[in-house]
């Protein structure tokens, strides 16, 4: 349990967050030190250890190769003889990623802001405030998850470019990026969820010390939930960072153009420098990977829990 | 300040609004109003800017002709009719007569639904948008190369997995690896290594085999054909590039579905295996009678999110497709990408937005009510 005071989020009902944690409940004990190594179980291991190399060997291709010169990469070699690091920055000059990179971690973190505050709004009023057609308005909103980007993002190109609403174009300037990304229902639905179940009580003695909904929202509500906007922090991370499709369309320049699509035009552009390629691709996977070993614990959990319960 | 009981409900309502405001717009604006949006495009030429007027006729064009389109489409509904009929005849206490009577009317009606599917499908290639509709039968080939795969693979993993093993997470993290990995980054790093060229990985590792190589990504010819079949157009299945697509989709996907169906098999009750186990159940039966119906209802979720998925998928299929595969990975997404991007013809591309949405709704709520009903709850 060494892990605990990690999940122990804020001051309050420590036992409620255990509580919420229900795949930690049931799962096998905890594999801090002693899992015995039993022989009947070789067979596991063996199949185990092969179907993670078979998956990892595309990484370790991707970063042999990027440590390789041009002439190894055509001939067959799976290993450089001098691994050549001056590939990284030969890549990272070429395909001004430079620029890239700090175009991507902006439209990030910008998104990432107005998507969690408009978020942890609504999902607070979804679950807390009575109002009339509150299940009507969460229902539809919810109904937003049902359409595909591939039948928005034809409207969403017009209205970005001012043709519906005059309010200029949009094209090459950060908040096409970043406001139609803003308001999500995913987050909200899981935001909700979590908020609907922090007990009555805390409400109750927040009123009486005066506290208004905001003031319990920012005092009381946000530090009892940080597990589940953690969650959707990354998840919303993970889909900024990826997103590919609407930023090829409104970037023309690369003013904004972010890291994703700075990378498919380079591949387009360096042909047959796969040494290059292959840098390129690892640094752009570099940050997220990082992001992912520190918070995998939680992540993966509030990946595989989303959606299934309630 | 005292506000009386009815001021107090006021206010509160208008905090609630106030809160949920700048959500709502967003959503309202950048995620529902495209929907009406794509519907009106879709009734104007509209290439670049707004033309005039044309109604429907997008839709009579991918059709071919009205009635194929309706031969088609309701055949499809035909079809949810037809189990709509059988299920009511297993209805417990009805009597034998009506369950024969129900039994036969449903058959009739598949039969009747598929004469008129597959009448239907011939007008729709021969006079239709035949591009878009064999987009829609690789987006198909797509989804059930993909699907059926990855679940099994990360049913086999995740059973081997839930178990006291040493380094059991660090199998989890490895697994999990490619799914977080930016998607457009592992397409790219995989269109190198299912390159043509005689040194890629791909081609590396058949050599190893002793198998011949391929041109993978390249390759337009299906897989049938590979294997010497000569099969007429569409039956002759993926071509070896989707193929190609499809092992990344797995290699990606995989991880997911491993990490779900932990958490499912984590909520199994262990007191349910003891008992099996009093009853001298062995471990193949504890499978099918203990893990899989319990697991069911875990499975039915990764089913329908994969459909959704592969569905939608653009990211990779648009990095991966080489001009080599000609239009043999171009699946319903990209063909509604080309004709927006290439061709510029905005309103085609909202109306065959249109027709896959209604598609992929129609397969949801079909999976939801003829799957879902088999999925056991608990």
């Amino acid at each position: 349990m060494a892990d605990l005071p990690k999940r122990t989020s804020g001051d309050f009902a420590p036992a409620f967050n255990q509580a919420d944690d229900t795949t930690e409940v049931h799962a096998p004990p905890k594999e801090t030190t002693a899992v015995p190594f039993r022989a009947s179980q070789l067979p596991t291991y063996i199949i185990l250890t092969v179907c993670g190399l078979i998956g990892m060997l595309p990484f370790a291709w991707m970063l042999s190769s990027s440590l390789m010169t041009l002439g190894e990469t055509i001939n067959k070699q799976w290993l450089p003889s001098t691994p050549q690091f001056g590939n990284y920055a030969e890549a990272w000059q070429e395909a001004e990623f430079a620029r890239y990179f700090l175009n991507s971690v902006i439209i990030t973190a910008v998104t990432l802001t107005g998507l969690l505050v408009s978020s942890t709004l609504a999902a607070y009023a979804f679950a807390r405030i009575k109002f009339p057609g509150r299940n009507l308005i969460f229902t539809i909103l919810l109904a937003s998850l049902m359409i595909p980007e591939t039948v928005t993002f034809i409207p969403n190109f017009l209205l970005v470019r001012g043709d519906i609403i005059p309010w200029g174009s949009w094209f090459n300037r950060l908040p096409a990026l970043t406001v139609p990304f803003m308001g999500s229902a995913f987050s909200i639905f899981l935001l909700r969820q979590f908020f609907a179940r922090l007990p009555q009580e805390l409400w109750d003695a927040a009123q009486i010390d005066g506290a208004g909904h905001l003031t319990f929202l920012l005092r009381v509500v946000i530090p009892m939930s940080r597990p589940v906007l953690l969650t959707v922090t990354l998840f919303a991370f993970i889909t900024s960072w990826n997103a590919f499709l609407w930023p090829l369309l409104v970037t023309t320049d690369n003013t904004w153009r972010p890291l994703m699509v700075g990378l498919y035009n380079f591949r387009n552009e360096a042909g047959t420098q796969t040494h290059l390629l292959m840098a390129a691709s690892v640094i752009s996977i570099v940050p997220v990977l990082i992001l992912y070993f520190f918070t995998q614990k939680q992540f993966t959990e509030g990946l595989a829990t989303s959606g299934l319960k309630g | 300040m005292r506000l009386t009981r009815r001021g107090r409900t006021v206010r509160e309502a208008l905090t609630g609004y106030l809160f949920i405001l700048p959500a709502t717009i967003l959503i309202g604006v950048f995620g529902l109003f495209p929907i009406g949006y794509s519907f009106y495009m879709s009734m104007y030429r509209w290439r670049v800017a707004k033309g005039r007027f044309i109604g429907l006729e997008h839709y009579l064009d991918s059709f071919g002709s009205w009635t194929a389109g309706a031969a088609f489409f309701g055949g499809l509904a035909l079809i949810l009719l037809a189990h709509q009929l059988w299920t009511s005849a297993s209805e417990p206490n009805s009597d034998p007569s009506k369950i024969r009577f129900f039994k036969l009317a449903s058959s009739f009606v598949l039969l009747a639904a598929g004469t008129s599917v597959a009448l239907g499908w011939r007008v729709l290639m021969r006079d239709g948008d035949d591009r878009f509709w064999s987009g829609l039968i690789i987006t198909l080939f797509y989804a059930f190369g993909t699907i059926p795969l990855q679940i099994i693979l990360a049913l086999l993993i995740a059973l081997l997995l839930h178990q006291k093993l040493r380094g059991r997470s660090l199998f989890r993290i490895i697994f999990f690896l490619p799914y977080i990995t930016p998607l457009v980054a592992s397409a790219v790093v995989f269109s190198v290594i299912f390159s043509r060229r005689e040194t890629s990985l791909a081609n590396s590792a058949m050599t190893a085999l002793g198998l011949p190589m391929q041109t993978w990504l390249a390759e337009s010819s299906p897989i049938t054909k590979l294997w010497g079949l000569n099969l007429p157009g569409l039956w002759a299945g993926p071509s070896l590039a989707l193929v190609s697509i499809i092992l990344f989709g797995v290699w990606t996907y995989v991880g997911w579905n491993i990490v779900v169906f932990l958490a499912g098999l984590a909520d199994i009750p262990k007191d349910l295996y003891e008992a099996a186990q009093i009853d001298g159940a062995g471990p193949v039966a504890n499978f099918w009678h203990i893990t899989v119906p319990l697991l069911s209802p875990v499975t039915f979720y990764l089913v329908l999110l994969g459909f959704i998925g592969t569905f939608q998928a653009f990211s990779q299929l648009f990095v991966m497709r080489t001009p080599f595969a000609q239009d043999s990975v171009d699946t319903a997404s990209l063909i509604i990408f080309d004709s927006f991007y290439r061709s510029n013809n905005f309103s085609l591309a909202a109306a065959q937005s249109i027709i896959l949405f209604l598609l992929i709704l129609g397969f949801t709520l079909f999976q939801q009510r003829v799957l879902g009903r088999k999925v056991f709850y608990g």
